[in-house]
This record gives C-alpha cells, sequence and structure tokens, in this order.
C-alpha cells in the first residue's frame, strides 16, 4: 500500500518546517550560504576524495511531475505532456541533454496554472495553503501574505527563501492583491514559484569567497537535502530532511548515512529502484510497438495486456526485491514473483479468475530466478516470432557487464536464419550456429551467442519451452570474457554465474553512479568507482548498501572548484 | 499600502510588456497593417518507405541513364500511380521526384559497420533524413541526430517572424512511446514534439489574453488572465538574478531559459491578424487535425516553419485486421527481397501501398487547407514549400531509391511535373545498387526556394564504394522554374 505524502495542505508537518525555517532565519542562510565553517564536511576517509564536476541539474520530468504530486497530493490533472527528456545516456535525467525549449516552457506555464488555480479554489484552501484564517484588513493581510511566502515559498525552493527573494514575491503579491484580489494574488505568486529557476532547477551557487578555495566545498545544507531527495526518492526533500538542513545535519557522514537509510525504508524509493532498473535494463521495451504482437506461433493470447503485465510484474519485482534485502543476489535469482493472471498464463501458473489481481508467488525452481528470467526481459529482447540469441546475449553484455556491441562486418546476412525446406525441422539454435560459425562472426558471436543460448528454454513471449519443433532445446552457453567465464546450463545457473562476477559489480556501480550523478563518471572518479566496487563486493552485494556510499561519497557531497 | 498606478505597473511588470509586445512580428501587428506574404516551409515525413511500383512513373521513350520528366497536367488520374492519385486534383502544384538516394545516411550505415555503434535502419533513418550527416552514437542505445536538422535551421534563421521559431508535430499510436523526432535542435537534442491536436491548438491560440489596450476586463478569471505576462515577467526576472551566480554552462541554460519565457510574454495580448480565423475543424483524425492546424498557423503567422511526422496507424486506419502489424508488412513488401527473415507476401505488398495512399490522403488534405486561404494574389500554398519526404527509401528498410515530393511555391519550383533522376553513382555501401543525386541536394533546393544562398546542407560529399568521391553540394536545379 503507498502512503500518502503530503506536504503542502497537512497543517502538521508545514508548521514544523515553518518552525524549523524561523529557528534557522534568514541570518542562518546567509551563513549557510556564504561559507565559513557550516560548510565543512566530514568526508569519509576510506573512499577516494575526488570530486567530479557539478554541472547545473533541472528536474527531469519524473521528478518534476512527483515533486508537484508531493506539494499537492490531493490535486490530480491531465496535465499536458511534457517534451520528452532526451536520454543519450541512457537515463532521463542527463543533464548534458537538459536544453530547454519553447514548448517546455509553455508547458511549465500551463501546469503552474493549474496547480494554482486548484489550489486555491475556495477559501478554505487558501486558508490551509497559507495558514491563515482570514485576511480582511491590511494588518491580517499582510500577516497572511508574509505567512503564505515564507511557508510556501519554502516548500517550492525547498529551502527558506533570501530576504532578496521575499522582497521580490511580496512586491508581486502586492501589486496583484491591487489588480485583483488578495485570492488572486495567491494564485498568481503560487504559479510564479512554480516556474521559477528555485523550483525548475537545482542550482548550487558557489558562495562569494574573496578567491577560490582550495580544497572543494561542501554543498550547503538544503542544496544536499535536495540532492538526497531527487535521487533517493526523485523528489522534494521532506520536513525531516529540510529541518536537517536547517540544522545543518547534513555535513558528517554519519548523518548522511542516517537520512538515506531512513529514505531507504520510505516507500517513496521505490520510484527509484524502478525508475533506474527501467531505463538500465530496458524493462520497458517490452511496452514498445514490436511487442504488442506475438505471432501465432509463438504464443496466440498475446495482446498488449501481455506487454503490460509484463512490464508491471517487472515493477513489482525490481520494487519489492529493493525494497527487501536489495542483493544483487535476489535481484538475479529470487523466485518470488507478483503475478496477476496474464502474468499466471506465462508463468504456466493457475490463474485466480480475477483478472486485476496481482498476488505473490514462489515461481518453481528449476526455470525460473531473478530479473533475467522475466517476461519483460525475455519478451523485450526478441522480436515478434523467434527469439534471438544475439540479441539477448548483446543485453547481457551491455547491461550487466557494460560492454558495447560492436556491428557486423559489413555485407553479411543479418536476416532472421531460417531453415532450408530440404534441412527438416531445426532448433533455433542450430540455425544461428550455422549462420554465426563463419571466422569473422566469431570474434563477437563467441560472446553473444554464448550468454544468449542460454535463454532458449524461453520463448519470445517469455514462456518456458523444453522442446522446439519437436526437437529437444539446448540451452548451454558459456559465460565469455569474465572473472567468472565458465560453461552453464540455461538462465538459471547464468544468473548464478553473473551474480558471483566482479565484472557484473563495476558495471552496477558504474550505472548507479551516472544515474545518481545525472552524468557519466568522469575519469577523475575511477578511484571512486574502483572503491564503491570494492565495498559491494564485500558487502555481499548489497545493493541498497551501495547507494548509501554513493550518497556519503565525496563526489555526492562536495562542489567541484571552478571558474565562474 | 495603496500603489498609483505608475507604481503598479512597475510592480506589475507590464511596463515591460508594453515595450516588448511593440517590438512583436510584424505579422501580429494590429489589423490594417500593411500585410506581406511570407515564405513558409511544412516537412511532411512518413514513416518507413513506399512501394516502388505503388508510386514511381513511367516516362515514356526516355532513357534511364539521363535526368527525364513528363508532365503531369494532361493526365486522367488512371493515369497516375497508385499514391501519387489522392494529389490527382493538384498535379499542377507539385513535382514527384524520383531517383534520389540518401547518401549521408548509407554513408554513414558503412561507416558504423566498421566501428561500431547502432546500425537500426530506423533510428539512423531518424537521425540522418533532416540532418544529412551522420549520427551521434551513444552507448547502448538508439543513434540520434549529429546536427541541427534543416527544419530547425530554417527556423533559426527565417522563422523568426511568428511567434514560434518553428513547431513539430506527431504522434505514434502506442501509448507512451517516443515518436522518433526527425527533427533536431542540435546535436543530440531532440525537437520537442507536440502529439495532441489540443495541445497545439492551445500553444497557438491559447497565449492569448485580452489586448493590453482592450477595455477593462469584465469578470475576475479575466483579470487574473491578464496578469499572465506579469507572472512571466516577475518568473523571467529570477532567471535572470540567478544566472549571473552559476559556471558558464548553467548560466547559459538559466539564460535561454529566460529568452523563452520572454519569448512567451511578449506573444502575450499580441494581436492576430484580420485574415487570422481562429475557428478550427476538429473532426478527423489526429492527422486530418494537424494539417489543419499547420493552416492556422501559417495563415496567423504564428510559424513559419512546421514539422509533420506521421504515425504508424493501427492496420484497421488503413482498411487491415486490427490484429495485423505494419511492421510485419513492411518487411514482406517488395518481391524478391528477404529483410530481416521475412520474405515477399502479396498482401503484405498491397497493405504497404494502401498505407501509401493513405498517407497521400492526409498529404491532399494539407494541400487543400493550405489552398483554400487566400493570400496576395495567390493562396497559401503558393507562399508554402511542402515537402513530403519518407523515413527509408523501401519498406523493407533500404535507403536507396527514395520518395520525394515538393508542392507547392510553383514560382520557384516548376511544378507539374514527373521527373527522374538517374542511378548513376556508386552505392556507399558495396554490393548495394548505383544511386542518384543524394537528398540533400534536394535540401539546397529547398533552402533557395526559402531564400537561403547556401550551396550545401549537412555534408558536402561521401565515398562510394568504388572510391569515387560524391558530391553533395549545389541545388537540384532541374526542379527550379529559372
Amino acid at each position: 500500500m503507498r502512503r500518502k505524502f503530503e506536504v503542502l495542505g497537512r497543517e502538521s508537518a508545514a508548521t514544523l518546517l515553518l518552525l524549523a525555517m524561523r529557528r534557522m532565519g534568514s541570518l542562518a542562510l546567509a551563513v549557510a550560504v556564504a561559507g565559513g565553517c557550516a560548510l565543512s564536511a566530514d568526508v569519509p576517509t576510506d573512499l577516494p576524495n575526488v570530486v567530479g564536476p557539478a554541472p547545473l541539474r533541472r528536474l527531469s520530468n519524473t521528478e518534476y511531475l512527483h515533486a508537484l504530486h508531493d506539494l499537492f497530493p490531493s490535486q490530480v490533472h491531465a496535465l499536458p505532456l511534457l517534451p520528452n527528456d532526451s536520454s543519450n545516456s541512457g537515463f532521463d535525467n542527463e543533464t548534458e541533454a537538459q536544453q530547454p525549449s519553447d514548448v517546455r516552457i509553455a508547458r511549465y506555464e500551463a501546469i503552474a496554472n493549474l496547480y494554482a488555480e486548484d489550489a486555491t479554489r475556495t477559501t478554505e484552501a487558501i486558508q490551509k495553503l497559507a495558514h491563515c484564517t482570514e485576511w480582511q484588513t491590511p494588518t491580517s493581510a499582510e500577516a497572511c501574505r508574509a505567512k503564505f511566502i515564507e511557508s510556501v515559498g519554502g516548500f517550492v525552493f525547498r529551502r527558506p527563501l533570501t530576504s532578496d527573494e521575499r522582497d521580490r514575491l511580496t512586491l508581486r503579491f502586492q501589486a496583484w492583491t491591487t489588480a485583483v484580489d488578495f485570492e488572486a494574488a495567491v494564485r498568481l505568486t503560487l504559479s510564479a514559484m512554480l516556474q521559477s529557476p528555485q523550483f525548475l532547477y537545482r542550482a548550487e551557487p558557489l558562495p562569494d569567497l574573496p578567491s577560490l578555495p582550495s580544497a572543494p566545498l561542501a554543498v550547503e545544507p538544503y542544496a544536499m537535502a535536495s540532492r538526497l531527495s531527487f535521487f533517493l526518492w526523485q523528489s522534494i526533500p521532506d520536513n525531516f530532511l529540510l529541518e536537517a538542513a536547517s540544522k545543518n545535519e547534513l555535513g558528517s557522514t554519519d548523518q548522511v548515512r542516517a537520512q538515506a537509510t531512513r529514505m531507504l525504508n520510505d516507500d517513496r524509493a521505490r520510484r527509484v529502484f524502478w525508475n533506474f532498473h527501467r531505463q538500465w535494463l530496458g524493462l520497458d521495451r517490452v511496452l514498445g510497438e514490436e511487442h504488442s504482437v506475438r505471432t501465432p506461433q509463438v504464443d496466440p493470447m498475446w495482446t498488449s495486456k501481455s506487454q503490460y503485465a509484463a512490464s508491471e510484474e517487472s515493477r513489482y519485482f525490481v520494487e519489492n526485491t529493493m525494497m527487501s534485502t536489495g542483493t544483487l543476489r535476489e535481484l538475479l535469482m529470487s523466485r518470488r514473483a507478483w503475478v496477476n493472471d496474464e502474468m499466471a498464463r506465462t508463468y504456466d501458473l493457475a490463474p485466480t479468475g480475477d483478472a486485476s489481481a496481482w498476488r505473490e508467488v514462489l515461481l518453481p525452481d528449476a526455470n525460473r530466478a531473478g530479473i533475467l528470467t522475466r517476461a519483460a526481459f525475455l519478451a523485450g529482447f526478441s522480436h515478434r516470432g523467434a527469439t534471438s540469441p544475439p540479441i539477448r546475449g548483446s543485453a547481457i553484455q551491455l547491461h550487466w557487464l557494460c560492454k558495447l556491441p560492436s556491428a557486423p562486418p559489413p555485407g553479411v546476412d543479418l536476416s532472421m536464419p531460417k531453415a532450408l525446406p530440404e534441412d527438416g525441422a531445426q532448433t533455433n539454435r542450430t540455425l544461428f550456429e550455422r549462420r554465426t560459425a563463419p571466422g569473422p562472426c566469431q570474434g563477437c558471436h563467441i560472446g553473444l551467442n554464448g550468454f544468449g543460448f542460454g535463454f532458449e528454454n524461453y520463448t519470445a513471449a517469455g514462456a518456458f519451452q523444453t522442446q522446439e519443433q519437436g526437437l529437444p532445446i539446448d540451452a548451454r552457453g558459456t559465460v565469455v570474457g569474465t572473472d567468472v567465464d565458465r560453461p552453464f546450463d540455461g538462465a538459471v545457473d547464468l544468473s548464478a554465474a553473473l551474480e558471483g562476477s566482479e565484472a557484473v559489480r563495476s558495471c552496477v556501480t558504474r550505472q548507479w553512479m551516472t544515474y545518481a550523478l545525472g552524468r557519466a563518471p568522469a575519469t577523475e572518479e575511477r578511484a571512486l568507482e574502483d572503491a564503491l566496487k570494492t565495498r559491494l563486493t564485500s558487502s555481499g552485494g548489497n545493493l541498497r548498501e551501495l547507494l548509501v556510499d554513493i550518497v556519503t561519497s565525496p563526489t555526492f557531497r562536495l562542489q567541484p572548484i571552478k571558474e565562474k | 499600502m495603496q500603489l498609483h498606478r505608475r507604481q503598479l505597473l512597475k510592480a506589475l511588470g507590464l511596463s515591460a510588456l508594453c515595450t516588448l509586445a511593440g517590438r512583436g512580428p510584424a505579422a501580429l501587428a494590429a489589423p490594417g497593417a500593411i500585410e506581406t506574404t511570407p515564405r513558409r516551409i511544412v516537412f511532411f515525413v512518413t514513416p518507413h518507405g513506399l512501394v516502388p511500383n505503388s508510386w514511381t512513373m513511367p516516362i515514356p521513350d526516355a532513357r534511364a541513364e539521363a535526368f527525364a520528366e513528363r508532365s503531369l497536367l494532361g493526365l486522367p488520374p488512371a493515369d497516375f500511380s497508385e499514391v501519387l492519385r489522392p494529389l490527382h486534383p493538384f498535379r499542377d502544384r507539385f513535382v514527384a521526384i524520383e531517383g534520389l538516394s540518401h547518401a549521408t545516411v548509407l554513408a554513414d550505415i558503412r561507416e558504423v559497420m566498421r566501428s561500431g555503434g547502432d546500425l537500426n535502419n530506423h533510428s539512423i533513418g531518424v537521425a540522418g533524413l533532416l540532418t544529412a550527416t551522420r549520427a551521434l552514437q551513444k552507448t547502448g542505445i538508439p543513434c540520434t541526430g549529429g546536427a541541427r536538422s534543416l527544419d530547425q535551421e530554417l527556423a533559426a534563421r527565417t522563422g523568426g517572424g511568428g511567434r514560434f521559431a518553428s513547431r513539430v508535430y506527431g504522434f505514434d499510436h502506442v501509448p507512451n512511446s517516443t515518436v522518433a523526432p526527425f527533427s533536431f535542435l542540435g546535436p543530440g537534442q531532440a525537437s520537442p514534439v507536440v502529439a495532441d491536436p489540443a495541445a497545439a491548438f492551445a500553444d497557438l491560440m491559447g497565449f492569448r489574453i485580452p489586448s493590453a489596450n482592450a477595455s477593462r476586463p469584465t469578470t475576475r478569471e479575466a483579470s487574473i488572465a491578464a496578469l499572465r505576462p506579469s507572472v512571466l515577467d516577475s518568473v523571467s526576472r529570477e532567471y535572470e538574478l540567478l544566472a549571473p551566480r552559476l559556471d558558464s554552462a548553467g548560466k547559459r541554460k538559466l539564460e535561454d531559459h529566460r529568452d523563452l519565457i520572454r519569448q512567451l510574454e511578449s506573444s502575450l495580448g499580441a494581436g492576430l491578424s484580420a485574415k487570422c480565423d481562429q475557428n478550427i475543424d476538429r473532426s478527423g483524425d489526429k492527422t486530418t487535425q494537424f494539417m489543419r492546424l499547420i493552416k492556422l498557423a501559417f495563415s496567423c503567422d504564428l510559424t513559419r516553419v512546421a514539422t509533420f511526422v506521421a504515425p504508424v496507424p493501427q492496420c484497421p486506419e488503413f482498411g487491415y485486421p486490427a490484429d495485423a502489424a505494419v511492421h510485419t508488412y513492411a518487411h514482406q513488401s517488395i518481391k524478391g527481397a528477404t529483410s530481416c527473415g521475412e520474405t515477399f507476401n502479396p498482401t503484405a505488398a498491397r497493405a504497404m501501398t494502401d498505407l501509401g495512399v493513405w498517407y497521400a490522403g492526409h498529404f491532399a488534405t494539407l494541400l487543400r487547407e493550405l489552398d483554400s486561404v487566400v493570400e496576395g494574389s495567390g493562396t497559401l500554398l503558393d507562399h508554402s514549400v511542402v515537402v513530403w519526404l519518407t523515413e527509408l527509401a523501401t519498406p523493407t528498410h533500404l535507403h536507396t531509391d527514395h520518395f520525394a515530393l515538393v508542392a507547392g511555391s510553383g514560382d520557384f519550383f516548376k511544378t507539374g511535373r514527373y521527373v527522374r533522376y538517374p542511378r548513376d553513382t556508386s552505392n556507399p555501401i558495396s554490393g548495394m545498387a548505383a544511386m542518384g543525386p543524394g537528398h540533400n541536394r534536394l535540401f539546397v533546393s529547398l533552402m533557395r526556394a526559402m531564400g537561403q544562398p547556401d550551396t550545401s546542407f549537412g555534408q558536402r560529399e561521401v565515398r562510394g564504394a568504388d572510391g569515387s568521391t560524391i558530391s553533395l553540394t549545389g541545388p537540384l536545379s532541374e526542379l527550379h522554374r529559372s
């Protein structure tokens, strides 16, 4: 069950922040921003002290929509579509690709207006939003205005406003009150806040120092709160994080570790688990047009419902696995699954008769293990009418070993191999073996086929099969080009081999770092990558621990020294 | 505190708006101003390619080795190829072009075969069609545009007159899937695509608020709406103040953002030309609606550059069973060709032909819509370049011999013809058939029609498999009137 996370509109939570901000006051903020002792961070000594670039980050579409949801949990709108986030790195939060466009700006305005209008629809709503009961007299209106700007501004900007910001918003608020009325001013001010760079971007301005600092500075506490929350929750910080920032309690490793641990136990962490794995492992690839149909020979009952069920099953699996032990072993080996009747059919389980219900089951141990034996991967990396061992093999190399595929040599036949009439029935494996037998093919296909043949027990719809065209299926393969090279038999055995691989841990570390930082790790961060991987190994492949290590590492907590 | 009127205007940021509105595009000026007839361009891009014999037409007595042409003017509909038949009513207004090749895409494919990367014919076609240069290859994901595409280049140079430099429309019937953009603002920067006609209409028309000079707003809602520029003004000030505190890349990003807000702000409340008919017929399928929206955008001079990426429709939309799939048809549509393991199937060839006819019907709608707006001594169609290009050359995913058609702008293009270029150049990929001129030479012609003197767009040359250098510079002057 998902909890609701109210920020605006629940008095106790908002009051808490207000108090925290009052306690902090603008003076304290000025200190934090201007540098000095408040910026020292106790950086862990056992992780390499390197700091990569920290380019300006815009909220990705996912983060933006989560942020709006968390700010206004009771509002549900059919929103105009934002332009897609380009994802040259494979992840939707890639900083380099975040150029603004006219359509995006128009959408931001429309969406801000929708939320602002809805949040101020009734007197009661405004009372709740602004934390005041009336604004009929000049004195009460002024008090109410100040409260509204400070508290709502604090949530939207994710930190107390500076005095300049407060003055600018106050001036506009007054003008809008004069032009229409108080209620309209609340609405217009809220709309302005939701379009401001303080909301849409995560600026971390350098403090004004007389000269460049000699060592990287800690990110100021509120920016650190945002770094944590946008990574681990894909959204805005909650009151506890903001309060910790206000008390400068995000400086020490222990404090950051405690916050991260708390956050990973919160249901909001499901967002990062799904968004990351969805993109890393291509778990939504099965939703593509190519997979809306399966040929009758593969699965006569496959429909678009099957596509969605396959993707949804992988979401349940990834989220629930990561919310519990969160180990690489579970991800690759766990037989726990959450299925509806559509998926039960694929996995050869009895239906319940209630097509919409999802339930937890344990899959049969002989033929299913973790994510690599689930329909989202098996069908998503197949063709409509047949499996493709090289495509599945290439996915293993790319996603799990960070090994780039290379293109086939010019002039080779890239069509699906088909049996000649005179040869009689042939397994898919035999056809591919024959096709890729020539010497020049083997350079790559020894690896592609080596991994890919291991999945031949699964159809292009993800169902388990032991025979094909009346012939027994041979799902033996070879792990090639890793630290754990060995022959294996079937995808469960392959998953076990990958689980023990140093190369896999290296690759997973790199992928998580890329997602955490909104960019690929820089050359100077190589040593950090290695250290994080070593820790992942010693933690027994605990991915939740890896995330905690990433957020406590220097590159996540410090700002590089840079000229403006 | 009571604000005086001047103080109030200042606090609202509306004094700035008045200045900005004054600098607004000429065509947005008050009714009665002298109307000019700017040149517009539409790129109508359809997925896959067309089955060759569904659209080509014979040219009697012509030799294959030389440029050849025939007039379309005296032909009855029955003498038109199937795909061109829906365009028969406009036969004097277009030139259909046979024999062009996506030379830069073919060269890119050859390079990627050598150096590695995404070789999917779709991705490389999407990346290379309108950029005419090598695709940007990134690890493990589909390749993407390696440079600014032609539509965006023209938008940057000539589109400033309208409210929007350009509009890119398109959609796919698969929920949540990304529309192949074709259009790129720069390397790896897909143009934002508006997929919903209602959103597109709101973009074009919804920004308008009662003019600052109009009588006082009568309702409270109208008063609030009238303050949109004031809100945008306050927002853009925030970008202005924050930008200088960031490093240069961050600063540039925020300044770009601010400029776009200012652009939106300055468009609010500006008057529209008297000829601008804001009533729009919302009947018909989404593609039809987008054709009308392009007319609306052009006739109101809200943009001068539009790109429409047609969808891959559901099969019933063009008369085939719901469980059939365009992609499978595509691979099976050409006799003698083996494509991704699929072999020829006559039903598939028929289906891909009917799909081509379906696209042609919508293209005809676009021409009809543009021709319905009288402008100066002609119609909007006469002042527009309307280009139809295909993602691939053939449905079997090849890039040699693609379909191209240019309509409108009869003062520049010699329309009313079917022309054929000889395939006399070595294909960059060895073992593939010889090809005709590169499609980016057509782009040079399009640029000329838009008043741009360039001699090339994208790559200036590629290498044939036989080692020859293939020049991709200069327009296809055979298409020009003089």
